[in-house]
This record gives structure tokens, C-alpha cells and sequence, in this order.
């Protein structure tokens, strides 16, 4: 398809320079349609008007993702976990409380499962030109269900509330170094500015459902969230029972598109096994969680379908890069030859992973370079880096690590594997709480084992895993990783705007650490949902979160 | 002693509600507001002090009153216990009393070896089986055992019998055991060949003489089974989705949610002994000797 200049010419007008420098990569054919998309929201760019100038510089129209309408009125009953502790946007931090939360709560931006950014209760934002300003226009009109309308107040009392330190803030380890109390302004009553700490080209992401602290709730909230629900959402709470269940109904008032359901139902689990046996059973319409393992009963089940989402989620197998026999950068590499990827994407994951190149940057990014070869096993260079580094004879260590999802049979696996080169493992599994103790260095497991396997949720951008787990600094940084050169490249990839800039530093990363494997990403995992045979329209998140308002049932 | 055993496991209450993953700023903020950064003998003293007023606590885990929580999971776990009681005693001890009366008998052959087999099968197993068989296949059965609010006894019981199945199957085998070999003492013991001799009739002497000796120890059994069955079906209520104090318990000690870990215990250690005492009472009603020593 040819290109329209005039009319390209005409929507570049009103183009900052940082625009337009996106819409040259595009038109230039150095990022792909997905990327263009996809980083354009994050500068602001509405997605009518990307689809215009995708249109304009020869894509054609963009898929529409609209699909046609279920139909309305009908009782969706969701199986999920337990929440873990009292709901309260300030503190949570468990997928099963999250979850409840979202239902009636709403983000500035939400974080799709394509990883776009999309507008809730901001319908715009823009960055300054070095990216330490970044400014959102909120949506008018939008009403709290205790009745007010939400305004820039709100917005900046609920930012602020998750930045400062004194509110025990489980958003705190996302904005420290990044956003401080006080650094939300309200500049009218529709129009917020965030003052960064730091240039930060991934900020919106933040203030989205990625940060899933980040709801919007009424400046007036003093604490004991679960006597008010308040929210903007779709569907308002119509009973909490904590460790039993919640229902919700359509909010009438809301500003979007009404709510297809007129009811959910949430039902708390304490285990997966009865959340398969129950939506075997009809008693409930979807698992919002399905971790592969448990869920191969119903993979190939045809009374159910799976939706599968690809994600960032992994569990990084840390090395201590300062003491021990990991200490030689030529053994851990060693160490992460050993394993057969493949094997564990297809056998362990059952197909439903993408391959880890012991970088974040997993394949779902779109400033992963993708150019950086793939880590394949390949045991005679292993044994040879083993002999380099003296340590050919081979030694012996102890690997500790969780009882969590898959990773005890993951780390059963790396035993086998490093048997090859010598190297005899002693598995240590401990329960979760055993393991992450009180998560400071000196006093946990996780962060002291000289090697070990932790969990990591999913992130809509590489940042967090960019920082605290590697950085010099970096308060989860278990493997005792310390590169002045990495704290400059993850510092240079965090502040740039540009996703040219984003992708040309991530290639560096990614060959940095594969030289100094200082933790091995096996492989990145899908978020699975599943969901009865009639049941369309659910949307979920790789976060947890669950989109029922345009949910119906056959 | 739980209180000072929830002191040693590793973590605090604080990492434990925000995860491993939260600033350690915010962690130090909100142990500070649940009180747990004060030294042990204070807060030990403040919940000693207020369990005597009858204030259970306040949760830290779910910061509202623990008394609510516990009430309620006792409750569910009392119901649960009652129909699993009412359905595996009567049928255990007739159970067991047949299986004496037909020794060495096929029948006695099949109660002891089902009841044998059945018991050393783990609950979750037959549990498992029990949900697919009832529940995802004849779909007779609700899986979940948590009724719609309001229900009535009828609904109640419906959806309490899939989960009260496999208790029955774990204790069945026991019950009717401990019934079996105490007639088969008390048949072959001297008082029944006295009564017999005497000219009893076969009815009289089994219910006067021997029923009432050899159920002294299954009494004593079923008693001890109490706490279990209350206390101790983490995996049934986990399973079966039940709100019982089981499972109040165990996630309570997983949460370091100490105020709601004592309620429970405490609560399960008031019924273990209640249950005791029942069964001690019991014990005198069938057992004269102790009764008239009491008099003495």
C-alpha cells in the first residue's frame, strides 16, 4: 500500500519532535507496526490516531480488536484466590485481592494484554522533552460510586498516598527513586503533572494497571477500604465476605459502555485443584489463574477453553557473582549452557512459554533486540568455560529455593543438567515465607543462598527487573551483581523516551549479561485463564486482573 | 507456647502481609502500626490482658475483630463435624458389632479389610475421587460446600454430605475396629458365658453385658477423634472450599496473623476438653464401677 503524504504531513503538524521521530521508524520500516503502536500510546498518542497514521504511511487499517457484542444480563461466576490480607489499595499485594480490588477501582491507564496502553480515567498524557515531566489530562465527568465526581484531587491524594513512606506503601518499592510524595501536582481540575525524580520513558506504565496500587479513590479516603469499595468502575460491589466471596452488579452510572453482566460472582479458593474440579462441576464460569502444572487436566479439555497470554513472568535463578565457586563469570555461563530450553519450554511448560536469554528482555517487549543470539545448551562448551576457570574437576553447592508453582521441579531439572559438568547440586526447598524471610540481606534465603530460584510476577515494562534485582544497588539484587557499566546502561534504557533509543541500549543489556550471567532467565511464562465452553468476552491481565464488562454467556 | 512458637518462625507480620517484594520503609511502617515492633512480654501481656475481657483481638492480617472469624469457622466446623459423626458412629459400631458376631466370617472379612482400606487411603485421595464421581460426572452432589446464604438445614445437610464422605471413610475403618475387637474380648469373656449359662436370652445378654463393655475403649477413640474432626481438616475444608477453623487456623499461622492464631487454638483446645469430658461422662453412664466409685 502506497503512501499519503499530504495527509501524513497533516497529522505530524501538531507532532511534538519525539512524535515524530516514532512516526519516521515507522515509515522508515526500523520498528514494526506492534512497536509503533505500542510505544505511541505510551507517549500519549490516542489509538484512533495511530491507526490514522499507520493508515497513512501504507499498513492499511489496523485489526480491529472490537468483537461483536455478547449478550447482555447474564451471572458471571469467577474462581480465584484467596485474598491474602484486608483489601486496601495502600498495602495489598496478592493477586487474589487485586483482583476484587479491580473490579470496582479504576487506573489512569490500563495495560492491555498486547502490552498497549490504553486510557481509563486519563485520556491523555505527554511527556516533557527530556521525559522528567509527564502530563495527563483526565477524563470528565467520571463519577466515584459514593456519588462525587473524580477529579485532579483525587488523582494526586491517590498517587501521593502510595509515594510516601509513612502509609506502608507496597507501590513504594515502584516510585522510590522515581516519584516522590509531593511531586504530583494538580495544575487544573482536570490536568496532573508527575515530576519525576529522573527521565523516565517507561513512566505511564507506573500510573497504569501495572501498578496495580495504583487506583483511583477519593482524596478524602482515610483507610478501611473494605467499608466503602469505592471506586469508578464498571461494577460496583454488592457484598465483600472476606475468605469466602464477593459479588458485584453493573454500575449504572458509569462512564464508559455499561457493563454487559448484570452480576459477578467471585468465589475464594484456597487451592487450584477445587477451582478445576468446580468449573469441571458448572459451579463456576472461569479460573481467573490457571498455572500450567495444575492445569493440564483441562489444556486439552473441550469443554473448556484456555486463554493464554504471553508474559514476563519467570523465575530468575540467581548466582553469587562475589563468593564461591560462582564467583568466576566462565561458571556461571557453564551453569546456564547446561540447560535444554527447549525441553523446558515445551516438557515442563507444556508449549505455553517463550525462551529466556538470561536477560529480562523477554520476547513479549518490544525493545527486546531480538538480533542478540539465543543461549542453546551446548554441554562441550560448558565443560570447556568449567576447565578455563579451574574448576574442571567440578564442585559441589547448594541450591535453595521455594515451594512455588513449578519451581521445585525446575530446580530438579538444573540438577540433572549440571550433573554433566560436574557440578553436584543439593536441592534446599523451603516454604515461601522460609525462604524470603524478612527479605533484607543477612536475614533471608533468597537474598543470602549462593544460589537460588525466585518467583517474579509479570511487568508490563523491564524496569523493575531492571533495577533491583541487578543493579549495583538494587535492594533484591541476590546474585551480589555489581556492574558500574550495567547501572549506566539500565539508567540510560529507564530514562529514554525513544523506542529506537530503548532497543539500540537493551541489545547492549542483554550481551552484557549474557557475558556475565549473573542470573539465568529459563523461560518467561504465559498467564493462563480459563474459561467454560459459552463463556465470551472475558479480558484478563497478566497481572491478575480480570475485565468482565463485556463478558456473557452462550 | 503459640504465642512464643509464632516468635520463632522466620518473617514478620509486616513482610508477610506486603510481600517479599515491598520496600522495607512501608514494612517497618505498618508493623509499627499493628504494635508487633514492641518488645514480646508487651504485646503478650496486652493480648493476655484483653482475652480476659473477652476481646479476642483485632486481626492483623485482615484488621478487623478475630471474634467474628473464629465464631464462624467453629461453627462451620461443628456442622461438619456433626453429620460426619452422626453418619460414621452408628455405622462403624454396627460395623464393628456385626463384623465380631460373624468372626472370621466373609462378612467380618469384608467389613475389616474395606474399613482397613479405605482408611489408610489419604482424604484428599478419596476426596478427590468422591468430587469427580458425585459432583463432575453424576452431578448430584455440590462440589463446594459453602450454601447459598440463608439456606435452610435440608440445603445445609445436601451440601455437607460430599464433604462429610471422606471423613466417614477415614474413620469408619477405625471405629468399627476398635467396636470389633472389643466384643470379640467382651464375647469371649467370663460374664457373657455367665449369662449365657444362666439362661439369658442371646438378645439381652449381647445388649445388657457385652455392648456395654466392649464399647468403653470406641467411646474413648471417638472422643480423641473430636479434635480431629474439628481442629484438624485442613485438607477437606481446603478441598471442599469449607470455611472451618482447620483451615482459619493454618492460614492464620501462615500469615503470622498471631491474634487470629491464638483465638483458634484456644477455641479447638475448649472443645477438645468439652468433648473429653463428654466422653468421660459417657463413660461412667456405661460403666457402672466408675459410676458407683464416684458415689463412694
Amino acid at each position: 500500500m502506497s503512501k499519503n503524504h499530504r495527509i501524513l504531513d497533516l497529522l505530524r503538524r501538531s507532532r511534538t519532535p519525539l512524535e515524530n521521530h516514532l512516526i519516521d521508524g515507522l515509515i522508515d520500516g526500523r520498528i514494526s507496526r506492534r512497536e509503533f503502536v505500542r510505544h505511541g500510546s505510551l507517549l500519549g498518542l490516542s489509538l484512533p490516531l495511530l491507526g490514522r497514521i499507520g493508515m497513512a504511511a501504507g499498513f492499511g487499517a489496523a485489526p480491529s480488536l472490537a468483537r461483536a457484542a455478547g449478550a447482555p444480563g447474564a451471572t458471571i461466576r469467577v474462581g480465584s484466590s484467596v485474598p491474602a490480607a484486608a483489601i486496601d489499595p495502600v498495602t495489598i499485594a496478592d493477586a487474589g485481592g487485586l483482583l476484587i480490588m479491580q473490579q470496582v477501582a479504576e487506573f489512569l491507564c490500563v495495560d492491555g494484554p498486547d502490552l498497549v496502553l490504553k486510557p481509563a480515567l486519563a485520556e491523555s498524557w505527554k511527556p516533557n522533552a527530556d521525559g522528567t515531566v509527564w502530563t495527563f489530562k483526565l477524563r470528565k465527568g467520571v463519577k466515584f460510586h459514593s456519588g462525587g465526581e473524580m477529579k485532579a484531587e483525587d488523582v494526586v491524594a491517590s498517587i501521593d498516598r502510595l509515594a510516601d513512606p509513612a502509609n506502608s506503601s507496597n507501590a513504594l518499592s515502584v516510585f522510590t527513586g522515581i516519584l516522590q510524595k509531593g511531586a504530583t501536582k494538580k495544575v487544573d481540575d482536570y490536568t496532573v503533572e508527575f515530576h519525576l525524580d529522573a527521565p523516565n520513558g517507561n513512566f505511564p506504565y507506573m500510573v497504569s494497571s501495572d501498578n496495580y496500587n495504583a487506583v483511583i479513590i477519593p482524596a478524602s479516603y482515610k483507610g478501611g477500604y473494605e467499608q466503602s469499595f469505592d471506586g469508578t468502575g464498571p461494577f460496583k460491589l454488592e457484598k465483600y465476605t472476606p475468605k469466602v466471596g464477593a459479588s458485584f452488579v453493573r454500575n449504572d452510572d458509569y462512564w464508559g459502555d455499561k457493563a454487559l453482566p448484570d452480576r459477578t460472582e467471585f468465589t475464594f479458593f484456597t487451592d487450584i485443584q477445587p477451582q478445576i474440579l468446580a468449573l469441571q462441576g458448572g459451579q463456576i464460569d472461569i479460573i481467573n489463574q490457571m498455572p500450567v502444572l495444575a492445569g493440564v487436566a483441562v489444556l486439552n479439555d473441550p469443554n473448556v477453553d484456555v486463554i493464554s497470554l504471553k508474559s514476563s513472568a519467570h523465575q530468575q535463578l540467581h548466582m553469587h557473582c562475589d563468593e564461591g565457586p560462582t564467583k568466576d563469570a566462565r561458571v556461571r555461563r557453564a551453569i546456564a549452557l547446561c540447560l535444554d530450553r527447549e525441553k523446558l519450554a515445551a516438557g515442563l511448560m507444556k508449549g505455553r512459554s517463550a525462551l529466556g536469554n538470561d536477560s529480562p528482555f523477554a520476547p513479549v517487549y518490544p525493545s527486546t533486540d531480538t538480533s542478540v543470539p539465543q543461549r542453546k545448551q551446548d554441554i562441550a562448551q560448558a565443560k570447556q568455560l568449567m576447565e578455563a576457570a579451574g574448576a574442571g574437576k567440578g564442585f559441589k553447592m547448594t541450591l535453595t529455593t521455594e515451594r512455588y508453582l513449578e519451581i521445585p521441579e525446575y530446580a530438579q531439572l538444573i540438577q540433572n543438567w549440571v550433573k554433566e559438568i560436574g557440578i553436584e547440586l543439593e536441592l534446599n526447598i523451603l516454604d515461601q515465607s522460609a525462604y524470603y524471610g524478612d527479605a533484607v540481606f543477612g536475614k533471608s534465603n533468597w537474598l543470602d543462598s549462593a544460589m537460588g530460584i525466585t518467583d517474579y510476577g509479570h511487568r508490563g515494562v523491564p524496569n523493575v527487573y531492571l533495577a533491583a534485582p541487578l543493579k549495583s544497588d538494587g535492594t533484591w539484587n541476590a546474585a551480589h551483581f555489581k556492574n558500574k557499566d550495567y547501572d549506566q546502561m539500565a539508567a540510560s534504557y529507564i530514562a529514554a523516551l525513544d523506542l529506537e533509543a530503548q532497543k539500540a541500549t537493551a541489545g547492549k543489556i542483554q550481551k552484557l549479561l549474557l557475558e556475565e550471567t549473573p542470573v539465568i532467565f529459563g523461560y518467561f511464562y504465559d498467564y493462563l485463564t480459563a474459561t467454560a465452553k459459552g463463556v465470551t468476552g472475558v479480558q484478563p491481565t497478566a497481572m491478575s486482573q480480570l475485565f468482565l464488562e463485556k463478558a456473557s454467556k452462550a | 507456647m503459640v504465642f512464643l512458637g509464632g516468635q520463632v518462625l522466620p518473617g514478620n507480620v509486616g513482610r508477610a502481609i506486603l510481600g517479599p517484594f515491598a520496600d522495607q520503609r512501608a514494612v517497618d511502617a505498618l508493623n509499627h502500626s499493628l504494635g508487633v515492633d514492641r518488645p514480646l512480654l508487651v504485646q503478650y501481656g496486652s493480648w493476655i490482658w484483653n482475652f480476659l475481657h473477652g476481646d479476642m483481638g483485632t486481626s492483623y492480617v485482615f484488621r478487623a475483630p478475630v471474634a467474628p472469624f473464629v465464631i464462624d469457622a467453629l461453627g462451620n466446623s461443628m456442622k461438619l463435624a456433626l453429620v460426619a459423626f452422626v453418619l460414621v458412629v452408628p455405622i462403624g459400631i454396627v460395623g464393628g458389632v456385626m463384623a465380631a458376631l460373624n468372626f472370621n466370617r466373609p462378612l467380618d472379612r469384608i467389613i475389616s479389610l474395606g474399613g482397613l482400606s479405605v482408611t489408610v487411603l489419604p482424604e484428599f485421595v478419596t476426596g478427590i475421587i468422591l468430587i469427580l464421581i458425585f459432583g463432575v460426572w453424576l452431578r448430584w452432589l455440590p462440589i463446594a460446600a459453602a450454601w447459598p446464604k440463608g439456606a435452610g438445614v435440608f440445603t445445609q445437610l445436601y451440601y455437607l454430605i460430599l464433604p462429610s464422605l471422606p471423613l466417614f471413610l477415614v474413620l469408619f475403618g477405625y471405629i468399627a475396629r476398635m467396636a470389633r475387637s472389643g466384643m470379640i474380648e467382651a464375647l469371649d469373656s467370663d460374664y457373657t458365658r455367665t449369662a449365657v449359662l444362666k439362661g439369658l436370652p442371646w438378645r439381652t445378654v449381647i445388649w445388657r453385658h457385652v455392648l456395654r463393655n466392649a464399647l468403653l475403649p470406641t467411646i474413648t477413640v471417638i472422643a480423641t477423634q473430636t479434635g480431629y474432626l474439628i481442629g484438624g481438616l485442613v485438607v477437606i475444608e481446603t478441598l471442599f472450599r469449607y470455611q472451618g477453623i482447620g483451615s482459619l487456623i493454618f492460614t492464620a499461622a501462615r500469615g503470622k496473623d498471631f491474634p487470629m492464631l491464638e483465638a483458634g487454638i484456644l477455641t479447638i483446645g475448649i472443645v477438645y476438653a468439652v468433648a473429653t469430658l463428654i466422653a468421660d461422662f459417657l463413660y461412667s453412664v456405661l460403666n457402672p464401677r466408675i459410676r458407683l466409685g464416684a458415689e463412694q
